[in-house]
């Protein structure tokens, strides 16, 4: 039983996620757009708006959110424990699920509390430098193929050629995964922030092991995911999507293997969870917001969650085809010669359920390890990061080089 | 040592051996107190250093060598060439039987009885004895609360009827008020019909009484014995200035008991003393108050010092000020005072404490002066400014004449008339530290806190001259301080150097100053013991 | 004279692990893995499962305590319904955690002594019974099976004599032990019969 609702439960969530993401902006804005008073709903900046919106509201502060909740029952069930399971509304204990409410409650309603010392204005901003550039860089993520508005009911052999389309992806930047690097690597100043502006010995230096981290591994995560680079020849996440395909073994796990390895565990150490939590280090520095409380605190607390998410995001999206469900062709099924077409879009709903999917599966993943490794000490973060994960990328970068320059000479 | 046997014969000592060590100790030494001064300890009951011997409880029976029965010990005077044995295998079981036997009619209360903790007969139980007890019949029953008088109840169950009781009033209180009644095991300790036991020191027989038959109506049921804490002090109540412990628990004080000073008052204390302490938690004095209002100690330092430089600017160097040194305050804190008088250039000095009552004095232990440091204040006072030293009537007459703006009093207690007080209230200002409130208070414009006699560390000097160490034995409440540290924080207002971080420093400047206190020493500290630690008392 | 310095020969010396050990441990990838299997497994095993294996759901589960168990605090009575305790003190005295209270009266009766105020501050308490071992006149006792209740204001925790005797019964202990004493105390040695 419980194990057919693990199974279950995200299938369901991920189809109705589905259904409203592709619904409202495939089906719903395109026939508002038929409206001549409406056309501006198509305007790519309101668009672009819609899009953020939805995916923040229906994905990413929904699973953040049930995150927190994950986390506890995952470990508990990990450690053979009960769990929180005594939140209830109206009686229905539902598992323990709205312990995540009554979490945001009781932060709402705690104190607020900012020390005498601390420097009042970066210490309120920090939180928030923590938490906006998470959001910003979802961005770049593409949560399903294009859609062809006018051909939804119909089998679409090839979306690219269709004229009037809905990207489903906020913002289709070049630069792309660049972005991303650009953007999260604002984040470190939220950490370094609280840390400095708390007035505490502990959360500066918390806030010290924290940007030191971030930026040693910054470098080893770009290198890792270079490699991918250069196997697709873009930075763009749509074009590495499309260039992955609907065969898993064209994804970039085959590959790129290393690099998907490397990339996961430097991007782990971007979200500062254990085991390479020694910015918060609960028994020994308390961490960088080792004075904030009440929403301030859950800021941080939330920020590091949305950032589980959106690793997730984009593991599934470099390294394991993205919205790419195996063997879905854009016209349908094809499989050992068999095929099943269809139309538009019931490909685009399985797309997206399956993209949401892989992404559970990676949090999923990554609570996994956050509760089976231990803590490392910082000396031995900094090892891994500079002495081991580098050169290893780096001889990464190079082979792959090598084999595209001699694959291309070919 | 080597024996050596004294040919002459006016012999003043004998040699005798106990328990194979041979001792010499002065003629007529008996032989408890022989085999003590070797660190033998025999049990007993009814012996008690400080009372004759009358041998009715036979819990210190020895064997000596030649003798066919166990003598008691606290009856045999040494003998040359005397073998005693104190452990032999006959002595642990004479001294085991008897300890049976007295137990055996004995209510063993120890839940409520307020000896126990210090009840001779329970540790002599735990140590010697620990067995249940043979007796299975019904124990024989007494009287259990008989009141034999305004200070003390008896327990005759509890009694073991050693006497002491009797014995210390008839040689110390020298009253004969108690007696014994009924013959065999109805024996009980008993006033005349129709009298009470209610001389004044009747309860020292509290303290005598080895278990928990007479008990203090004062401490009965206030506090267990064990979890007091002893600080070793002097009584305060007259200038016979008996030795005293202090004992206290949680900043409490529960009892004052006498402690031996073979120079003062060997083993005794007169009720009254013992009734001290209760003064000490009356009428405080917790604030600093200027002209009624309560303000921050500080504010009212500054504001006294304040108003005598403006003084001094206006009316000559003297400020035409006066200084009151007390007899009820420590000689440090006299001394102290009278030092910055005269770097003031005061040379109106007085001398206050509490009137004399003739009427509480008597040869054994009360004195007629109820200041346990006149001699002391006076000798200071002679030291420092010889010859200046006025009494009461004459601040009286100086305050209604005029001949004073400004006065520092020490308090706590002032002997002044309703005139001379009218005349006090009037001064520009008056500066009185002390304890507790009084008369005095309300007169005053700067009231200082002033800490009690069982809160602070220091020296009174008796009537005979002795300088003896009191110690610290409470905190003092709210802002209270010592009188000595008040001095200072004033005097350095006025501009005066002082620095005595601790009452020692104080004490040695003041030993070279005052002649009469040359030989004096500063008694040691003693560390605060809990009773339970102590062991018995009885 | 020549001096030898000996040479340290004894085996008992640190133990120095060459670094790299093996390349598997370098990597620790062979550890990391074979460490998410077990949590991994748990996880599966404990999701199917439903139900942890060891953890109470503790108010609707309850274990069966055992008979000593100690629990809130009683003051036991008399037959005439007064309190047992006489205010010894032995309990505050042996009470490692300083939280009983008690200050004496005279009875007025035969007892003499009760205390007129008791007070255990059940936040304080340790549970450690000590209490109950103290006392010569079986008054207090832990065996009411109680938890202590929930309180709002650390006050409220502080229990009086009122509340204390609320949850006792009549005892009948005699002091020094029952009538049959004498044949129970035959088995333990006398000293005094060496
Ligand atoms: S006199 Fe001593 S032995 Fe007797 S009841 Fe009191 S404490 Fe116990
Ligand atoms: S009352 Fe005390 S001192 Fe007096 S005879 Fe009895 S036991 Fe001795
Ligand atoms: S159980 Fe222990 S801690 Fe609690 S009241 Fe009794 S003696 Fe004190
Ligand atoms: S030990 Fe027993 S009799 Fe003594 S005070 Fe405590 S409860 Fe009362
Ligand atoms: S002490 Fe010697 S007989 Fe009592």
């Amino acid at each position: 039983m419980g194990i057919v609702l693990l199974f279950l439960i995200p299938v369901v969530v991920f189809s109705i996620v589905s259904v409203v993401l592709v619904g409202v902006l495939g089906a719903a804005l395109p026939a508002l757009a038929a409206y001549p008073d409406f056309t501006w709903v198509m305007d790519p900046w309101f668009q672009a708006l819609i899009k953020m919106t939805l995916l923040i509201l229906v994905v990413v502060m929904p699973l953040a959110s049930i995150l927190t909740w994950m986390e506890r029952k995952q470990s508990a069930k990990m450690q053979d424990r009960g769990g929180p399971n005594r939140a209830a509304i109206l009686g229905a204990r539902a598992w323990g699920i709205p312990h995540f409410i009554a979490d945001a409650v009781k932060m709402i309603m705690k104190e607020d509390f900012i020390p005498a010392k601390a420097n009042k204005i970066l210490f309120s901003l920090a939180p928030v430098m923590a938490i906006v550039p998470v959001f910003v860089t979802f961005a770049i993520v593409p949560f399903g193929g294009d859609v062809c508005t006018h051909q939804l009911t119909q089998v679409v052999a090839n979306p690219a050629l269709c004229t009037d389309k809905v990207t489903l992806q906020v913002a289709r930047l070049d630069v792309g995964l660049l972005f991303y690097f650009a953007i999260a690597s604002l984040a470190v100043y939220g950490t370094t922030l609280a840390g400095w502006a708390s007035y505490n010995k502990w959360s500066l230096l918390g806030g010290l092991r924290a940007s030191s981290q971030m930026m040693s591994y910054e470098v080893t995560m770009g290198l890792a995911i270079l490699g991918a680079f250069l196997v697709y020849g873009t930075l763009e996440p749509h074009a590495i999507v499309l260039a992955q395909g609907p065969l898993p073994w064209h994804w970039g796990i085959v590959y790129q293997p290393l690099g998907a390895i490397l990339f996961f565990t430097a991007a782990i150490a971007e979200t500062k969870r254990t085991p390479f939590d020694t910015p918060e280090g609960e028994s020994e520095v308390v961490g960088y917001f080792v004075e904030y409380s009440g929403m301030r605190f859950g800021m941080f607390f939330l920020a590091e969650f949305i950032e589980v998410v959106f690793l997730s995001a984009i593991m599934a999206t470099v390294f394991f085809g993205g919205y790419e469900f195996p063997f879905l062709f854009p016209d349908g099924f094809h499989l050992l010669g068999h095929s099943l077409p269809l139309p538009h879009v019931a490909v685009l709903l399985i797309q997206t359920a399956g993209w949401g999917l892989k992404v559970i599966f990676f949090c999923w993943f990554q609570l996994l390890i956050r509760w089976t490794l231990p803590r490392i000490r910082p000396d031995q973060l900094m090892d891994l990061g500079w002495k081991k994960l580098l050169p290893v990328s780096l001889a990464n970068v190079v082979v792959t080089a090598v084999v595209v320059l001699a694959l291309m000479a070919r | 040592m080597a024996e050596t046997p004294n040919p002459a014969p006016a012999q003043s000592t004998v040699t005798l051996k106990i328990d194979g060590q041979s001792v010499t100790v002065p003629k007529g030494t008996n032989v408890l107190e022989a085999a003590r001064s070797l660190g033998v300890s025999i049990s007993f009951f009814c012996y008690h250093p400080g009372l004759s011997s009358p041998a009715v409880c036979r819990q210190c029976l020895v064997e000596v060598k030649g003798q066919p029965k166990p003598v008691p010990s606290c009856y045999t005077p040494c003998a040359d060439n005397m073998d005693v044995l104190t452990q032999s295998e006959k002595a642990l079981t004479v001294r085991q039987q008897m300890l049976e036997f007295t137990l055996v009619n004995h209510p063993v209360d120890c839940p409520i009885c307020d000896k126990a903790g210090e009840c001779t007969l329970q540790k002599l139980y735990v140590e010697w004895d620990s067995a249940h007890a043979r007796m299975d019949y019904e124990k024989v029953h007494k009287p259990k609360k008989v009141d034999l008088g305004p200070t003390i109840v008896l327990d005759a169950e509890r009694c073991i009827l050693c006497t002491r009781c009797i014995r210390v009033c008839d040689e110390v209180a020298h009253d004969h008020q108690l007696e014994m009644s009924y013959r065999g095991d109805r024996e009980t300790i008993s006033v005349a019909p129709g009298k009470q036991l209610d001389n004044p020191y009747s309860l020292n027989t509290v303290d005598v009484c080895p278990v928990g038959a007479l008990t203090a109506k004062d401490f009965r049921f206030q506090m267990r014995a064990w979890e007091l804490m002893t600080t070793s002090s002097v009584c305060a109540g007259c200038a016979t200035g008996c030795n005293d412990e202090i004992h206290h628990a949680r900043g409490e004080i529960y009892r004052l008991v006498p402690r031996e000073n073979q120079d003062v008052n060997k083993f005794w204390m007169c009720d009254d003393g013992r009734m001290t302490y209760h003064e000490i938690r009356q009428n405080r004095v917790a604030g600093a108050r200027v002209q009624g209002e309560t303000v921050p100690l500080d504010k009212a330092l500054s504001f006294a010092a304040d108003r005598i430089v403006a003084l001094r600017g206006s009316s000559g160097s003297s400020g035409l000020l006066g200084v009151v040194a007390n007899a009820q305050a420590t000689n440090e804190d006299n001394y102290l005072l009278l030092k910055v008088a005269s770097a003031l250039g005061v040379d109106r000095v007085y001398l206050a404490g509490r009137p004399a009552r003739p009427d509480c004095a008597d040869d054994i232990l009360r004195h007629a002066d109820m200041n346990p440091n006149t001699a002391g204040a006076r000798a200071i006072a002679q030291a420092l400014m010889p010859g200046k030293a006025k009494g009461v009537p004459q601040l009286a007459a100086d305050l209604e004449g005029g001949a004073l703006k400004a006065l520092w009093i020490l308090g706590d207690h002032v002997d002044l008339d309703e005139e001379a007080q009218a005349a006090l209230a009037r001064l520009e200002v008056c500066i009185y530290q002390t304890p507790h409130q009084n008369f005095l208070s309300d007169k005053v414009n700067v009231l200082l806190p002033a800490a009690a006699w069982a809160e602070v560390d220091g020296t009174f000097t008796n009537a005979k001259g002795l300088v003896q160490r009191i110690r610290r034995a409470v905190e003092p409440p709210g802002e209270a301080r010592p009188h000595r540290e008040l001095i200072q924080l004033l005097g350095r207002k006025l501009g005066i150097a002082l620095d005595y971080p601790n009452v020692r420093m104080l004490f040695k400047e003041m030993k070279q100053a005052v002649p009469e206190f040359a030989a004096a020493e500063y008694g040691r500290e003693l560390p605060v013991v809990q009773l339970r630690f102590a062991g018995s008392r009885g | 004279m020549e001096t030898t310095f000996r040479k340290r020969t004894s085996k008992a010396t640190v133990k120095v692990v060459p670094r790299p050990e093996t390349l598997n441990k370098e990597l620790m990838l062979g550890g990391i893995i074979q460490g998410l299997a077990v949590t991994m497994r748990h996880f599966f095993q404990n999701v199917a499962r439903e139900k942890p294996e060891v953890t109470i759901n503790y108010p609707e589960e309850r274990l069966k305590y055992p008979l000593r168990n100690r629990g809130l605090h009683r003051l036991m009575h008399r037959e005439d319904d007064s309190v047992r305790c006489v205010a010894c003190m032995c309990c505050p005295t042996a009470c490692p955690a300083h939280c009983i209270t008690i200050v004496a009266e005279e009875t007025g009766n035969g007892n003499e002594k009760r205390p007129a105020i008791f007070e255990i501050d059940e936040l304080r308490c340790i549970v450690c019974g000590l209490c109950v071992e103290a006392c010569p006149c079986d008054a207090i006792r832990m065996d009411t099976g109680e938890h202590m209740h929930v309180v709002d204001r650390r006050d409220d925790a502080i229990l009086g004599k009122v509340d204390l005797m609320k949850r006792g019964i009549s005892s009948t202990a005699v002091q020094g032990g029952e009538p049959n004493w004498q044949e129970r105390v035959k088995t333990v040695p006398d000293p005094r019969f060496r």
